[in-house]
């Protein structure tokens, strides 16, 4: 999958007209520019053609009158038409670029909002530099297609219907023969077109293979000098930069060859006007003005047949962008809310704003605050799995009929070997998954029957390694309730002990993070995002401790953090340090999709079977990095 | 300007023959592309309007002549016809030999380029690296290199064709007609200023459109790998608001420079069409008082056709010239980079090693104010083994990267087999040592060929065999292809431990006299890792082996242990001498006893 967005689209033998229609019904909103944008590209291919009926009018004047002739006449047709084909081709810019723009915006946007609803499931399938590719150029691309495809086709369209009629009337015998190029014409273009678009898609297809050779070569540039591998490697590169320059010579070659064919084509139309013309006008049945314009047209053909041809390739060539992007906004959610939460949910805003605090519901006395906006309680006391078994898509079973339950103030460690359903639970209890049988219960209700936004509201959560966003340090910690002021970030900081070595920063909480937080250590990202969670006040709090090894003085501060944190919450952590495992209310020890053991520190260690080689093992380890960091 | 150009010459090098003859080929497609109107002209005037040849200008008449006389053609049009097609098409023979040879040698420039640079790349010294930032060194390679390509593609040609046309077209047409000539000129330099002030002035516009872009996609990218968290504290509402103005900047910005290219684009349309609205109607002044033939016109207003499109490019082309050249220089500062110095290679050839290694008082800054070694002494015999242990920091990593000449050590000695390293080839010191980082690097082959690194000729059983002392055979073949599975970008990814165990198969396969194992088992567990060091011990029982240790269980294998803090070597000994004496070591091999009188003591009593 990784490899999927890094490649490009197949190119699509047949228009998907339906597809593109769809697409461009997305721009039928923007009517105040789509309806100039469709008299520009008129206005403009009128004054297109108007120039040689101009030419032949002035000849034609001048043959007959000489110096009587109609000068003044001349100079405005022209002046005109030259004005009007600016004025064109300043508004199709600015309307095409109006619409392009503002389409691309409008897909975008949606786009994202459908990513911010979409569960992990979509996520997993999905690298992220795949979606970002859908999010900008391929909206930006398909954008620009529908606004100066529109363009194009209207203006080619009409100008090439503009010139035949102008031929046809003026001869309509002359006109003929000069319009029989125009099929070939086609062909050809459409022909070369494609054939271009291909190669074009192998260049950069190789120019992605070099760039990602760099980067390797780069990352990698110890390993090679140790191996000695640098006349091999270049060997290798060299072979990859011929190969793209082999394509590269063959686009070049593709376009060198297309346009003197098409010219020679133009050529032998003017030609046959000139000879048939010609004859004409020796026998007195054709002007010289018309001659002469007869020429100029039958060479304008080329420009409006390439655009067309140029932009139905792209169309092919952008088809599967477009399904992607079409697909993306048409994708509904799995995990959301039924229309029986839906509705309750309405029915509890609607209370909430006619009734006062305190009302009567079903005979009894409630304050309506303390109810979730769904109706049901606000207050988390009981967290259940029910014979829950979850498989990933068409996955192997992952937790096979899991049951458990926690009450408030519990906190659960998980541990066991990698794989065997630690992070699935975690996953489950934070409805980021649901179970593919079974039932997850808050207080006694599944939770499918409550409001998904308002349970993920009372979760903390806290990664293995936490994701902070670019920005400060208190942006990161307010990110837990936007609303919290200066003095109550600084308090959940203090709190988790974070205040320290924030204070000790440079700028202190205003300290710039980095992009993911790559300025902190990992240590430090986790005490972040403690305080973030902490000044949420989660009532379920979820945690997958980090592994990779923090000194000695953090993990302290962390495990002091963590106190306060799972104090009165329900918690769940996957856990490898021995302080945090200790810590627990309740150990169970996670294999293959079941409970292993379970119970507290010492009953586990009494019984010396999976948690005590576990435990030992990793007593150890620690032990071993404790006295080496001493020295 | 002319400094910018001398740039451009210099990168010609190896390819100048080729442009040579692109050019010649532009000159004859644009002369034989200029005589397709003339031959309509000439047709036009003396064989259709009846004028007398004798009047004609020698150019046409010569042209005249060739088609066999005014007369001839009269009675025969198609020989006109047959003239146009086929000047066109001869004119395209040159067009097409213009293209590919102008792309044989641009695509050329960059492939040395781009050869160069990889080259280049793979020799600077590991301190370079260390500093430099990756994504800024691919972009110049890449894009950097793109963008000279395109220049050297297409602008380079436009500026010989627009310096051919003009050259040809103005003797042309001063023959023809002068003072028509210079009308028709009028205001062609008026569009070359205005391009190039316009193109000036925008680029700072075009920069902030890049970068609303770029603004956009990375609100997009934190929104999406921070997705959990965004869905842990239900902030969707607070990722559409972060999203909507860069979204929207993006949008306006580029709009605002939609405006100014439309207002370009009008304006430079107006001035061109002017000029040949100037042409056409003083010519058909002149043709009235018949000062001009209608054919004379025709060929005006032809050429201007011709010569319009490139000369309102020139403007843009002229602003180009300054990007390439920042390009340019940002490619020519990488390989300004002095490569890792090398003594002269020894006339005698790599000298065959068998392991000594002998270190005398080794000091090394990395240019701080503690030294990260601060001389170190000590001996390995060929086929000992030894464990270094100590804290983060101590210098092990420090040491090792020394030994490999990574880094230049400047005081002190080291020497394999009585050779000074700093005095061998770096190569041949490589080529004795295997080594295997904690992270080590594989690189995006199969697994098969990543092995191979180690010996290009390996035979597949030898392969099998590293493989299965390192303990990773049984994982290769549960693959689907196993030991042609791709790995990295564009195949699977291998676990920590798995990738060190690939990179332990790598090194045994080398067959190197001395092997350096740096904290390379930190992802396996216990039992796995004992099962490798005893293979390795079986397999290279006289390759000495420096193992740089994390844990208890890696010591045991060593013969001898040499313990590291800030610099210095504070204990050394075998393991019966240093377990005599207090220290890091001893207290490291009583965890080990300890371990279970802390259980009973935790335990609940009973």
């Amino acid at each position: 999958m990784s490899s999927s967005f890094q490649q490009e689209d197949e190119f699509k033998a047949r228009l998907d007209t339906g597809l593109w229609l769809k697409l461009f019904r997305r721009a039928l909103h923007l009517k105040r520019y789509l309806y100039p944008l469709f008299f520009a590209a008129i206005l403009i291919a009128s004054c297109d053609a108007a120039f040689a009926h101009i030419t032949r009018w002035a000849i034609d004047g001048v043959v007959r009158d000489g110096l009587k002739a109609n000068f003044t006449g001349y100079i405005s047709a022209y002046l005109a038409a030259t004005l009007l084909l600016c004025g064109g081709v300043w508004l199709f810019i600015e309307l095409a670029g109006n619409i392009s723009n503002r389409l691309a915006h409008d897909i975008r946007r949606d786009g994202f909002d459908k990513l911010q609803e979409l569960e992990f499931g979509f996520y997993d399938t999905r690298p992220v530099g795949w979606l970002i590719t859908r999010l900008t150029s391929d909206c930006d691309r398909l954008a620009r297609i529908i606004a100066w495809g529109f363009l194009d086709i209207v203006w080619g369209t009409s100008y090439v219907v503009m010139i035949a009629a102008s031929l046809l009337l003026m001869n309509w015998k002359l006109g003929l023969i000069v319009l029989a190029v125009l099929p070939p014409l086609a062909l050809v273009s459409k022909m070369f077109q494609r054939k271009m678009l291909l190669s074009a898609r192998e260049v950069r297809k190789f120019n992605s293979q070099i760039t990602a050779s760099y980067n390797e070569s780069i990352q990698g540039v110890r390993t090679t000098k140790t191996l000695v591998r640098e006349q091999e490697n270049l060997a290798e590169f060299e072979q990859l930069s011929s190969q793209m320059f082999a394509a590269a010579v063959t686009n070049a070659r593709q376009s060198a060859l297309y346009y003197p064919i098409v010219m020679t084509l133009g050529s032998l139309a003017a030609g046959l006007a000139l000879w048939r013309g010609g004859w004409l006008a020796l026998n007195d049945a054709l002007s010289l003005g018309t001659l002469v314009a007869f020429i100029q047209f039958a060479g304008q053909f080329f420009n409006p047949i390439n655009q067309m041809a140029r932009i139905l390739t792209e169309m092919q060539g952008a088809q599967a962008a477009g399904e992607r992007v079409m697909g993306l906004l048409a994708t509904e959610p799995k995990i959301k809310d039924s229309p029986a939460v839906k509705q309750r949910l309405a029915e509890t805003a609607s209370r909430r704003a006619t009734q006062p605090a305190l009302s009567v519901i079903e005979g009894m006395t409630i304050d309506t605050r303390t109810l979730a906006p769904d109706g049901g309680p606000h207050a988390i006391d009981r967290i259940e799995f029910r014979d829950v078994t979850f498989r990933y898509e068409n996955g192997p079973v992952v937790l096979d009929r899991f049951s458990l339950t926690v009450n408030a103030g519990e906190t659960i460690a998980l541990v066991g070997p990698s794989g065997g359903g630690k992070s699935t639970i975690v996953s489950l209890v934070g409805r980021f998954y649901e179970p593919t049988e079974g039932q997850v219960l808050i207080n006694g209700v599944d939770y499918r029957e409550r409001s998904l936004a308002w349970f993920q509201g009372q979760l903390g959560i806290v990664l293995q390694t936490p994701h902070l966003f670019k920005g400060t340090v208190r942006e990161n910690i307010r990110y837990g309730r936007l609303d919290a002021t200066d003095l109550e970030v600084e308090a959940a900081a203090r709190l988790v002990n974070a205040h320290g070595f924030i204070s000790a920063l440079d700028q202190g909480y205003e300290t710039e993070v980095g992009e993911n937080g790559n300025r902190l250590s990992t240590g430090q990202k986790q005490l972040v995002s403690f305080a973030r969670a902490l000044l949420a006040d989660p009532q379920l709090f979820v945690m997958d401790e980090a592994t990779s090894s923090i000194d000695t003085e953090t993990e302290q501060l962390i495990q002091r953090g963590l106190e306060t944190v799972f104090h009165g919450r329900i918690s769940f952590v996957i856990a490898h340090r021995l302080s945090t495992i200790r810590r627990a209310s309740r150990i169970l020890v996670i294999s293959k999709g079941k409970i292993e053991e379970s119970g507290t520190h010492e009953e586990l260690l009494a019984r010396r079977g999976h948690y005590h080689a576990l435990y030992t093992s990793q007593f150890r380890r620690e032990r071993e990095a404790d006295v080496i960091a001493g020295g | 300007m002319f400094a910018q150009f001398h740039v451009l010459w210099q990168l010609m090098r190896g390819q100048r023959f080729h442009y040579a003859l692109a050019l010649g080929s532009l000159v004859l497609a644009t002369a034989f592309t200029y005589l397709v109107p003339l031959v309509g002209s000439a047709t036009i005037d003396y064989a259709i309007a009846g004028r007398s040849p004798l009047d004609a200008s020698p150019l046409l008449a010569a042209l005249l002549a060739l088609l066999g006389g005014a007369e001839t053609v009269r009675t025969h049009l198609w020989i006109a016809t047959l003239a146009m097609v086929a000047l066109t098409g001869i004119g395209g023979v040159f067009t097409y030999l213009k293209g590919r040879l102008a792309s044989l040698a641009s695509d050329g420039i960059a492939r040395r380029l781009k050869n160069e640079l990889y080259d280049h790349l793979n020799h600077l010294p590991a301190s370079h690296h260390d500093r430099a930032d990756t994504g800024d060194l691919v972009q110049r390679c890449t894009s950097d290199v793109e963008t000279t390509r395109q220049f050297l593609a297409v602008q380079v040609m436009e500026i010989g064709n627009a310096f051919i046309l003009a050259a040809t077209a103005l003797p042309l047409l001063l023959s023809l007609h002068v003072p028509m000539t210079l009308i028709s000129f009028a205001l062609i330099g008026p569009i070359i200023a205005y391009g190039y002030i316009y193109f000036a002035r925008v680029k700072h516009i075009f920069k902030s459109v890049d970068e609303a872009e770029g603004a956009l996609t990375s609100v997009i990218q934190e929104n999406l790998t921070g997705i959990r968290v965004v869905r842990a504290f239900a902030r969707q509402d607070h990722e559409r608001a972060k999203f909507a103005r860069p979204n929207a900047a993006f949008r306006d910005r580029h709009l605002r420079l939609l405006r100014l290219m439309s207002w370009y684009w009008s304006i430079s349309d107006f001035v061109a069409l002017s000029q040949l609205g100037l042409t056409l109607l003083v010519g058909a002044r002149w043709v009235a008082t018949g000062e001009l033939t209608v054919g004379m016109l025709f060929a005006f207003v032809s050429y201007l056709g011709m010569m319009l499109w490139p000369v309102r490019q020139m403007g843009r082309i002229l602003t180009e010239l300054g990007k390439t050249s920042v390009a340019v220089a940002r490619i020519k500062e990488i390989l300004a980079v002095a490569r890792e110095p090398e003594p002269d290679a020894r006339p005698d050839g790599d000298p065959v090693l068998h392991g000594a290694l002998s270190v005398r008082d080794l000091r090394f800054n990395h240019g701080g104010n503690i030294p990260a070694l601060n001389g170190i002494s000590f001996d390995v015999a060929p086929g000992e083994t030894l464990a270094i242990l100590g804290p983060s920091g101590a210098g092990k990593s420090t040491l090792m990267h020394l030994l490999l000449r990574l880094y230049d050590y400047t005081e002190g000695s080291i020497r394999l087999d009585g050779h000074e390293l700093s005095r061998l080839p770096r190569k041949a010191v490589r080529r004795q040592i295997g080594v295997v980082m904690q992270e080590p690097f594989l690189f995006s082959k199969s697994l098969r060929d990543n092995l191979r690194l180690g010996r290009v000729n390996a035979p597949d059983h030898e392969i099998e065999e590293a493989a299965r002392a390192a303990c990773i055979h049984d994982s290769i073949t549960t693959f689907d292809q196993g030991y042609d599975t791709l790995i990295g970008e564009r195949g699977i990814t291998l676990s920590g431990g798995q990738r060190q165990r690939m990179a332990i198969a790598r090194a045994v396969l080398k067959r190197p006299p001395l092997l350096i194992l740096d904290d390379a088992l930190s992802a396996v567990d216990g039992e796995t890792e004992s099962m490798i060091l005893d293979a390795l011990r079986k397999r290279h029982g006289r390759a000495t082996t420096l193992v740089i240790a994390h844990r208890l269980s890696t010591l045991a294998h060593a013969d001898r242990v040499l313990v590291l803090d800030q610099g210095r070597i504070i204990q050394t000994g075998t393991h019966a001498e240093l377990s005599a004496v207090d220290g890091l070591y001893r207290r490291l091999w009583q965890i080990q006893t300890s371990v279970e009188a802390d259980f009973q003591r935790e335990l609940p009593a009973g």
